[in-house]
């Protein structure tokens, strides 16, 4: 579906922002690209979803080569949710999607108040301008307009900003279906629950390069300690002891009255990404 | 194009209605042709009031713009306003007395009609050229300055401030991921500003002109009020998209306002003559649009190929910022 192969960019001469990047996102999956604030991963989206011109390297969606002039059709296979929740304030959510979805043919587009009550917006709101809202509604309402015209690619950049905790479980729950349909995800973020919960394969990007690519459960596995951490009590004492795992095949390998918890010493994805670029992920 | 258009145009017009545009436009048309009608038609302000001090009594008739002074003294108060003249007869031969104006132009001007009131065969007459009286050539000039001064600023303040609205709302670079042309995006603006332009051009001329004089005038009137208005709104579009925020705009606005509409009325509504103004772009449009008024043709094809190629430098530059507008991001 995405092919990107030694794609370079330079927003001056002096400064390079993407550093002859190559991967490929299959039909179907969810790629998450992981990235601190200006390690590229907006460049990267810009230039995968037509904004951003004069590129090096090949880039190609829908086996079309994005060198050539994007046309109208291209942009209708493609639905984008920006950081930020823009819409016009003094329309309504339903006003807004009606304008939004207008440039859409009619065939392909969803309803507009199901895919709402779908993303638990309040219905009392529908009609009223998008002033009144707060930040979760309004990011509520962009998800339904990046999802309106039931796009084959989604390009997601930090979907679950601004979101309640349950707010960001709905959204997850709604890219995991749209995963099911058969839309192909791609999901830039630098929240690392996200990326661990939804994404099939995450690339790490700092500075401009991929430091590393895989599942996130493979980039866990490939760099775990295999430490276990036993909390528990003994002779009326609370104790903690760290083994290595194989010990556990057999059992607890040491005296005791009482486990209190057991805890995998598996590193974090952002653990991961520290490892392999050497920079936090906020 | 054909379902995108329409869509655009719908939320421009919801935009400019928000942003209260048309109920500018309408408090403007009403406060100028208030102005018009009540008070600038009656404005007649008498041309150099000449005094006359003539203790031998040697002019037998006066003619009526004349006042006699009794005495030097009151001679003197009365030309002292810097604005009258006064002919002191007490000597062998007439004298002007007038507090200068600065202008010998001005001055000579004043000086021949104080003394024409000393020749008294009539022989002076002007001889009328053209139908308009003086009302009618009052109520066409100060029309098309209006209609100037509303089209160069309002409509560009008009348009700028609804792209800022929507720049303020990062609802712009949503624009670059939707199926449409940018192009489009900006000629539906254009359309919505040129279609109000030209509704209240239409408006101006017949509350002002009355209906004869206006219909007789409107297709000149129209087609130079097309060619300003989408001037002056890709100008107002090239800057609000490409300056930061509403403050800076304001500055240029105000430069503009100073620096480059002041010049253009000066010169074509005062004596003042300046050679370089024939340089200035904004004096040919203010031209035009007052020629139009005055059935004078003489706008010809150099103006309109310069008008066009205006028109096409401005549009791609606002393409250009347009689409830069979209790549930015937060």
């Amino acid at each position: 579906m995405i092919e990107v192969k030694d794609l370079t960019f330079s927003y001056r001469k002096d400064k390079q922002a993407l550093h002859s990047l190559t991967f490929k996102v299959e039909d179907g999956e969810i790629f998450g690209f992981l990235g601190p604030n200006g390690s590229g991963k907006s460049t990267t989206q810009k230039i995968l979803t037509g904004i951003l011109k004069g590129y090096g390297g090949q880039v190609s969606l829908f086996g079309q080569n994005m060198n050539s002039e994007h046309t109208q059709t291209f942009y209708q296979k493609i639905g984008v949710l920006f950081e930020f929740p823009y819409l016009y304030s003094n329309l309504s959510a339903l006003d807004n999607l009606k304008y939004f979805s207008s440039f859409y043919p009619r065939g392909q587009l969803r309803d507009a108040e199901e895919l709402l009550d779908k993303l638990e917006f309040i219905p009392d709101f529908l009609k009223k301008p998008v002033t009144s809202y707060s930040k979760g509604m309004r990011q509520r309402v962009s998800m339904a307009r990046a999802l309106i015209s039931n796009p084959q690619v989604l390009f997601l950049d930090e979907p679950t900003s601004g979101l309640d905790p349950s707010g960001a479980v709905l959204f997850r729950r709604i890219i995991e279906e749209e995963r099911q349909k058969g839309t192909t995800v791609f999901l830039t973020t630098h929240n690392m629950l996200d990326a661990d919960l939804l994404c099939d394969r995450v690339a790490f990007i700092s500075n401009g390069n991929i430091a590393a690519l895989d599942t996130p459960e493979n980039l866990k596995r490939q760099n775990s300690s295999r430490y276990i951490e036993i909390d528990y009590c003994y002779e009326g004492r609370q104790l903690k002891k760290v083994i290595e795992a194989p010990e556990l095949e057999d059992g607890i390998p040491f005296a005791h009255d009482e486990i209190i918890s057991i805890h995998s010493k598996e590193p974090t994805l952002e653990d991961m990404f520290i490892q392999y670029t050497g920079r936090g992920l906020s | 194009m054909q379902k995108s258009l329409p869509a655009l145009i719908k939320k421009d017009l919801r935009l400019m209605l928000s942003s209260k545009f048309f109920l500018l436009a309408i408090g403007s048309l009403v406060l100028y042709s208030c102005y018009i009608n009540f008070v600038y038609v009656n404005i007649d302000q008498d041309i150099f009031p000449v005094y006359l001090y003539d203790p031998h009594h040697s002019l037998e008739s006066l003619p009526s713009f004349v006042t006699k002074a009794d005495s030097r003294k009151e001679l003197q108060e009365a030309y002292s306003d810097g604005y009258s003249v006064g002919l002191d007869m007490s000597g062998a031969t007439p004298k002007i007395c007038m507090i200068s104006s600065g202008s010998d132009k001005t001055d000579n001007y004043r000086a021949a009609y104080a003394l024409s009131a000393l020749s008294s065969d009539g022989s002076s007459h002007a001889e009328l050229i053209g139908k308009n009286d003086r009302e009618m050539k009052n109520r066409r000039e100060i029309t098309s300055e209006f209609l100037f001064f509303e089209l160069s600023a309002v409509g560009f303040l008009g348009l700028a401030a609804m792209l800022f609205k929507e720049k303020h709302m990062g609802v712009i670079r949503i624009h670059g991921i939707l199926p449409i042309n940018p192009n489009i995006f900006i000629l539906s603006k254009l359309g919505l500003i040129l279609l109000s332009d030209l509704v209240f051009a239409v408006l101006l001329t017949l509350f002002n002109l009355g209906i004869n004089a206006g219909i007789s005038v409107l297709p000149a009137v129209l087609l130079q009020t097309g060619i300003l208005s989408i001037i002056m709104a890709l100008a107002g579009f090239f800057c609000a998209i490409s300056l930061p925020d509403f403050k800076q705009f304001s500055l240029l606005y105000l430069i503009l306002a100073i620096f480059i509409t002041t010049p253009v009325f000066l010169a074509g509504q005062t004596n003042l003559s300046w050679s370089w103004i024939n340089l200035h772009p904004m004096y040919h449009l203010f031209m035009a649009m007052k020629n139009a008024y005055f059935h004078t043709p003489v706008a010809n094809g150099t103006y309109y190929t310069v008008c066009a190629a205006a028109i096409i430098l401005l549009f791609l530059l606002a393409r250009l910022r347009l689409t830069r507008e979209m790549t930015k991001e937060g």
